[in-house]
């Protein structure tokens, strides 16, 4: 089983790697929101921590879910039956979680990257906020991929995909936020203890629904 | 059915009279506001409790795969939205007389309101496809996950912040020690009666969507 999604994920990577536009329209677009908002804010800049977290999950959540929406798209129609015969649900849906967890870790911190340069940071502990962006792009793979499935499935894509997702992300989304706060201060485990257990918590949902539910969604 | 029936317009016509001209303890701020309490609170039970219904529906649906359990699940989750909008609505009144407006930036509120957004995009994913097998099993699969994701929505983030919300944010509520006798002779006959309230009109849409067919 292990081998056959790496088989997966290095098959999605091969394909990414040949067509680079791929990526970097993602990048791109990052890139060029964040260089929106940096505009926007004109010469005054963002004074205010808060104001400076939202407007970063923000950008990538939007990030996230441009690049998530492509993780089935790829995937031509008649490959689907070959899949079916070749593999289970379960080892395709969870190839491409891995493949949307790495992919998402790269582009947050291409984000953050380009964030702090253009508008500067408020972060104090950056272990502990390069911790918060993997787990972030864990969860919030863990919840993308399987509404990807959807959309895909609807074949409507562009405007499906954020009308599913906005809804069902906001409360990762509002825990990665407050633990982000707390990132530009002091770490304490203290502060952020039951926030990372209630990310655990939803994490372990997602992550067992996927599993459950995309074997039923595969299934013709 | 029949017993649900009599059962619940029993409890309902007491609960509106009971809950009008019963005698309620009066408290600084809220005084006869606290009737609201036998209104707004049961909506939302019965919210949870019939798009509860509605995900084990679409589990049935996706494991059985007799259509009929997505015709159920999808009348749930329709009366359950309406409840909820009836809580909200609700809310807001009250929000108006005991907090001095009709919304406020409090975890609780947009919790419940981002809730109703995720069945709203179930309506949505529902509308947007045509072939009746497909939209079935889709919206089945959306609906459970959509649940599984309201439940941290609406009962844990708010009480893990401020809120001014009762029963969040160490402010009162209907726990066992907060509240009245005199207001739980009402409260729990409410719950009951607006639930059973919940399943006779899903019942009766389901019907109408059985014969439609």
């Amino acid at each position: 089983m292990l081998k056959k999604i790496f088989i997966i994920v290095s098959k999605d990577l091969k394909i990414d790697l040949s067509q680079g536009h791929l990526f970097f329209s993602v990048a791109l677009y990052l890139v060029s929101s964040i260089f929106v908002v940096y505009l926007s804010f004109g010469s005054v800049g963002i004074k205010d921590l808060s104001t400076w977290v939202s407007l970063f999950w923000v950008l990538i959540l939007f990030g996230s879910i441009t690049s998530i929406s492509k993780s089935f798209l790829h995937e031509s129609k008649k490959r689907d039956y070959y899949y079916y015969f070749l593999l289970s649900p379960t080892e395709l849906i969870f190839s491409k979680l891995l493949y949307n967890f790495f992919y998402l870790i790269i582009l947050c911190f291409i984000a953050f990257g380009f964030y702090s340069l253009l508008i500067g940071s408020f972060i104090e502990s950056y272990l502990f906020f390069y911790f918060i962006l993997v787990v972030g792009s864990f969860s919030i793979s863990n919840c993308l991929t399987l509404v990807s499935a959807i959309s895909y499935q609807v074949r409507n894509n562009s405007s499906i995909m954020s009308v599913l997702s906005f809804p069902i992300i906001l409360p990762i989304l509002l825990i990665l936020i407050k633990i982000t706060k707390i990132s530009a201060s002091n770490f304490s485990w203290n502060l952020v203890q039951d926030d990372i257990y209630l990310l655990i918590l939803l994490n372990v949902i997602t992550l067992s629904l996927s599993k459950i539910l995309f074997a039923y969604l595969w299934r013709n | 059915m029949k017993w649900i029936k009599i059962i619940c317009v029993f409890l309902l016509v007491y609960v509106t009279i009971a809950g009008f001209l019963f005698d309620v303890p009066a408290l600084p701020i809220l005084n006869e506001a606290i009737r609201v309490l036998f209104f707004h609170v049961p909506m939302w039970f019965t919210m949870i409790f019939l798009l509860f219904i509605s995900a084990i529906n679409s589990y049935y649906y996706i494991s059985k795969g007799r259509i009929n359990y997505d015709i159920k699940s999808n009348e749930y989750a329709n009366v359950g939205v309406f409840f909820g909008m009836l809580g909200i609505i609700s809310g807001m009144l009250w929000a108006k007389f005991t907090w001095g407006t009709y919304w406020t930036n409090d975890p609780k509120l947009n919790g419940s309101a981002l809730g109703l957004l995720i069945y709203f995009s179930y309506f949505v994913l529902r509308g947007s496809v045509k072939d009746e097998l497909k939209k079935a099993k889709i919206s089945s699969v959306y609906n459970i996950f959509a649940f599984a994701m309201l439940i941290p929505l609406i009962f844990i983030l708010p009480r893990m912040t401020d809120s001014l919300h009762p029963g969040n944010g160490g402010n009162p509520g209907f726990n066992v020690y907060d509240m009245n006798s005199q207001l739980r002779v009402v409260f729990y006959p409410s719950v009951i009666g607006f639930i059973l309230f919940g399943i006779w009109i899903t019942n009766i849409r389901v019907r109408i969507k059985f014969l439609n067919k």
